[in-house]
């Protein structure tokens, strides 16, 4: 390959606009993945008359929460919806932290046998269509009493989110240095010690990671939470979500729909905002070994 | 008290977190489940019932397409609700399923019973036993754009009589020019188009379904007769180019947004309308045929019925028995534009002089319901027969041969 | 016997998820599997009927232009989402201030649902009420707003704008994490010894980045192999059934035409399918490694 025609250094000059350049390429790329959401926003004020309207104008004529009331008003009234599914994303959260941290210490700090066929066998529910499972795990459910109430629609979210948040831990609790491992040992710690004021501390980013996706994940989930809930009082915000947007034979409000596409993402981006700073440590920790 | 919830782990479970998640439930109170698009009329009839009643019933809303998944693990699991509401068409599947109650017995010794629209009893009637009524109906209509008949020089009170009416209509409208067109269907909603399509061919002589492997399907030559329509049509450009696409979120927005002529909607397009755009100016008549006067509807909506091993039968039964008092009927559907489901009930004080309602009241005492299995499969579902035949005929234009595939399938089901 | 307490110790540690894992995945997997061998209806009763359920898969054409078209999907998106994931990440990796914020908008989508997004797009995307496509049209991209659902291709490459624009700063993050873990030394020595970039990229990064990307690609497959949401809310399998993946028709099976033995015969071959998929990526990579 041709090494030596490219190894002069590049000038100044070119290198300023070579900078100005990656600029504007960072800001088209910003523009562009902004529009939708933007978009989205903006059309979640129009007014009702105007939420079918062809062809569509980018900005609202006037601002209006018609389409935000509909969605306020659904049934048990907005803050119902949001109630149940902070519940059962806090719950969620907490049990996958419960088990992905252990599960990671482990496998990252211990001789563990046969330690890589537990590794896949934590992974393999990602490779089943969950759509698929989703009955088996229902009739086991209902034997267990686990069918309308938060805790067992947490553990089908944990289910759903556990194999990431372990091989997130996993690698998260790889990237402690051994040195610190080996200080503590010496001081002679117990592994739960050590767990506590060692690893946890360092992998603090990590685990801000893993709760960060289980919330996503329990936040959006849909049709598990549709099948495992009985009364509309113990439903999630996507199912209120889909029960306004949809009308008789699939006919889409489109107004409605705006406004839920927002509300459903707002907490979802706020946490995000929050939490920015640990959780691309947490992912960067995470991916590397 | 009869759910299987004897394990340990599982009692553990339940007390540990009875406390997240308990609701104080009354031991009179009833559960019911209502398909999303049902929750407006059905809350009201609730609400109406708990406002007189000691048993208060406490309403969930649950999303169409999801409604007979929920349904049949609930019956599963013995989670199922005291009571449900649920599109009419899966009636024949849960009754053969053994997941209802029988209420023959009640049913043919209430007096009301005897004028309820006789679609709902044939619809709710397996081997000569009866398990639900009519709760919620809504039948299907043609709707036309005043404005726009008005602006293609047609008389603005005059819908269509004829299929061939329709597309005259929809070609001078259409004339208008610009984004303007004349007619309006779902292509790609398998429900939409049994709903307003399969009226049209049943009113021009044909029989849709088929009950079993020896029966026969989409008879006579409305089917054909329609298909053309509809083809020629799309063809000359009168109908909207995404309608080829539409899964049915357009169904009722593009006619509401007022750019067509003439579409096929539902009775529920008038309390619609009535809130969200009370000026619109449209008028509403029954689906044609061939020749005037052949009309025809399809009857929908919700039946009511009492899940099998419900803990509240007596109470539920009460309930059902309610939805055909006159208190139920008058105050609870006609003071609320919405269909009775008692003939001699039709015509009464809230609808006098709103002839959209009267017009949707004609539809349902005119109207069909296909009486099958496996509706969703030949029918409802994404690839069914049914809608590969529409899209087959109208957009690919081979009219005849997608009639005589879906036949083919349809039997194929049938026989299952 | 230090080595043996500690492999007990661990597995100590291991055994809650382990346990969590065999009771809450593992049996109703087995459960699954002994449904695919049953004429299980989704409204109750059925009976055991052997290899009945498989001897249909295989001859299901509509199954296996399902599993074609999931393929292709497949097929199209991962290069997509990768080349694009390493791009930016590439671009975002320097810790300035634009670089950090275009960082963080990148990677904005991935944390909205699915469903919310395939809607969003779904939107966007109609011919009349749409505003991406009257974008497209005041910018002069095209004449007037497009049917984009109306072939298998343009259907195909809308679902697939949508999914990219949700799911590439995942990727993004991931290939990032492992150019940042390179260490400014190396570069700093390529940069002395004259090397280019495009040299730097291929020589220093690739072959470190190599185990993110590798996992960023196998998350990336068996996530396209298992779609649903978004062909389910934005095509509908449509036009005639031709945008149909695995899952999409191993729903309808079960939930719309109540198959459920059936079904779960079709979940059972699509997750043998997709184990051995992974089992082979992760095989040739560390084949290549070695």
């Amino acid at each position: 390959m041709s090494v030596a025609t490219l190894a002069l250094p590049p000038k100044p000059l070119a290198r300023q606009a070579r900078g100005w350049l990656m600029a504007a390429i960072c800001i088209a790329i910003i523009t562009l993945m902004l529009m939708p959401l933007v978009m989205s926003f903006l059309a979640s004020f129009r007014p009702l008359a105007e939420t079918s309207a062809v062809p569509p104008t980018y900005l609202p004529s006037a601002l209006s929460l018609e389409n935000y009331q509909k969605v306020a008003n659904y049934q048990q009234g907005v803050w119902t919806y949001v109630r149940n599914s902070t519940v059962v994303a806090g719950l969620t959260i907490v049990l996958c932290l419960a088990l992905s941290v252990p599960a990671g210490f482990a496998l990252a700090r211990f001789p563990v046998p046969g330690k890589e066929i537990w590794f896949v066998l934590i992974l393999a529910s990602m490779m089943i269509p969950y759509q698929a499972l989703l009955v088996p795990i229902y009739l086991m459910f209902a034997k267990l009493g686990l069918t309308g109430n938060h805790f067992g629609l947490a553990i089908l979210h944990t289910i759903l989110q556990l194999p990431f948040s372990v091989y997130l831990m996993r690698n998260s609790f790889e990237s402690v240095p051994k040195e610190l491992e080996e200080a503590a040992r010496v001081d002679g710690a117990s592994t739960a010690f050590q767990l506590r004021r060692v690893f946890i501390p360092l992998a603090l980013p990590g685990m801000v990671t893993v709760a960060l996706f289980a919330f996503i994940t329990s936040w959006n989930e849909f049709i598990g939470a549709l099948i495992l809930m009985n009364t509309e009082s113990a439903f999630t915000v996507p199912i209120m979500l889909t029960g306004v947007v949809s009308g008789d034979f699939g006919s889409v409000d489109w107004g409605a729909l705006q406004a839920s596409v927002v509300v459903s993402m707002l907490p979802c981006l706020l946490v995000y905002l929050a939490l920015q700073r640990y959780y691309v440590s947490g992912l960067l920790a995470g991916a590397v070994k | 008290m009869t759910r299987p919830r004897s394990r340990i782990p599982g009692t553990l479970t339940a007390c540990l977190f009875a406390a997240l998640t308990a609701l104080p439930v009354h031991a009179e109170d009833l559960t019911m489940w209502v398909r999303e698009s049902a929750a407006d009329p059905g809350k009201l009839m609730v609400d109406l019932w708990n406002s007189s009643h000691d048993s208060k019933i406490t309403l969930t809303a649950i999303p169409d397409n999801q409604m007979v998944t929920k349904l049949a693990t609930s019956a599963q699991s013995g989670d199922s609700p005291d009571l449900v509401s649920f599109d009419l068409i899966y009636m024949p599947d849960f009754m053969k399923a053994g997941l209802l109650t029988d209420l023959t017995e009640q049913l043919t010794a209430d007096p009301n019973y005897a004028t309820h629209v006789q679609a709902y009893k044939d619809i709710a009637t397996y081997e000569g036993k009866t398990y639900g009524v009519g709760f919620t109906p809504d039948v299907s209509v043609l709707a036309w754009n005043k404005d726009l008949y008005q602006a293609a020089g047609l008389d603005p009170e005059k819908g269509p009589t004829t299929i061939a009416e329709v597309v005259d209509h929809a070609r001078k409208i259409r004339a208008l020019g610009g984004d303007t067109y004349g007619f309006w269907f779902s292509g790609s909603c398998p429900g939409c188009n049994i709903f307003v399509t399969s009226p049209m061919m049943v009113a021009a002589g044909s029989k849709m379904l088929p009950r079993n492997g020896e029966d026969e399907a989409l008879t006579g030559d409305g089917v054909k007769l329609v298909l053309e329509a509809y083809k020629t049509m799309w063809d000359e450009g009168m109908i909207p180019e995404n309608a080829e696409v539409d899964t049915g979120a357009n169904f009722v927005s593009a006619f509401a947004s007022g750019k067509i002529g003439i579409a096929g909607t539902g009775g529920f397009l008038i309390s619609l309308m009535k809130r969200e755009n009370p000026d619109f100016n449209y008028g509403l008549t029954l689906l044609p045929g061939a020749e005037p006067g052949q009309v025809s509807a399809f009857v929908g909506g919700d039946v009511v019925a009492i899940p099998a091993g419900g803990k509240n039968e007596a109470a539920a039964r009460e309930f059902v028995s309610w939805v055909l008092s006159d208190e139920a009927q008058l105050q609870g559907l006609a003071k609320n534009s919405i269909l009775t489901t008692r003939t001699d009930l039709a015509d009464n004080e809230f609808t006098k002089g709103n002839e959209k309602v009267l017009t949707t009241a004609q539809a349902l005492s005119v109207g069909y319901v296909p009486w099958v299995f496996h509706f969703a499969d030949m029918v409802n579902s994404d690839s069914s027969p049914w809608i590969t035949m529409v899209q087959t005929a109208i957009f690919d234009g081979d009219v005849d041969g997608a009639i005589e595939t879906a036949r083919a399938e349809m039997l194929a089901i049938a026989s299952k | 016997m230090s080595t043996r307490r500690n492999a007990l110790v661990g597995l100590a540690w291991l055994t809650p998820t382990l346990a969590f894992v065999g009771f809450f995945v593992l049996w109703p997997m087995v459960h699954l599997v002994w449904l695919s061998f049953t004429s299980t209806s989704l409204l109750g009763g059925g009976q055991w009927i052997g290899l009945e359920n498989y001897r249909t898969a295989f001859g299901d054409p509509k199954f296996w232009a399902a599993f074609k078209f999931t393929l292709l999907y497949t097929v199209v998106i991962t290069p997509l989402l990768m080349g694009l994931g390493l791009a930016l990440a590439l671009l975002v990796s320097p810790n300035t201030p634009l670089r950090r914020l275009t960082r963080s908008v990148v990677f904005l989508p991935v944390v909205i649902g699915l469903a919310s997004s395939s809607l969003l797009w779904f939107w966007l995307f109609d011919q009349q009420v749409g505003l991406f496509n009257q974008l497209l049209v005041d910018l002069g991209v095209i004449d007037a707003p497009v049917v984009w659902f109306r072939r298998a291709e343009t259907g195909l490459a809308a679902v697939i704008i949508s999914v990219t624009w949700k799911v590439v700063g995942f990727g993004m993050i991931l290939i990032m994490a492992g150019i940042q873990s390179i260490g400014t030394d190396l570069f700093e020595a390529a940069r002395i010894d004259g090397a280019s970039r495009s040299l730097q990229v291929r020589r220093i990064i690739l072959p470190l980045a190599a185990r993110s990307l590798v996992m960023a690609t196998v998350i990336s497959v068996i996530g396209s192999m298992l779609a649903f949401d978004q062909f389910y809310l934005m095509t509908g399998g449509g036009p005639r059934g031709k945008t149909f993946t695995s899952v999409y028709w191993i729903y309808q099976s079960g939930f719309v035409r109540f198959d459920l033995g059936y079904s779960a015969a079709l979940s059972v071959i699509l997750m043998v399918v997709i184990m051995a998929m992974t089992v082979l990526q992760l095989r040739l990579q560390s084949r290549r490694r070695r």
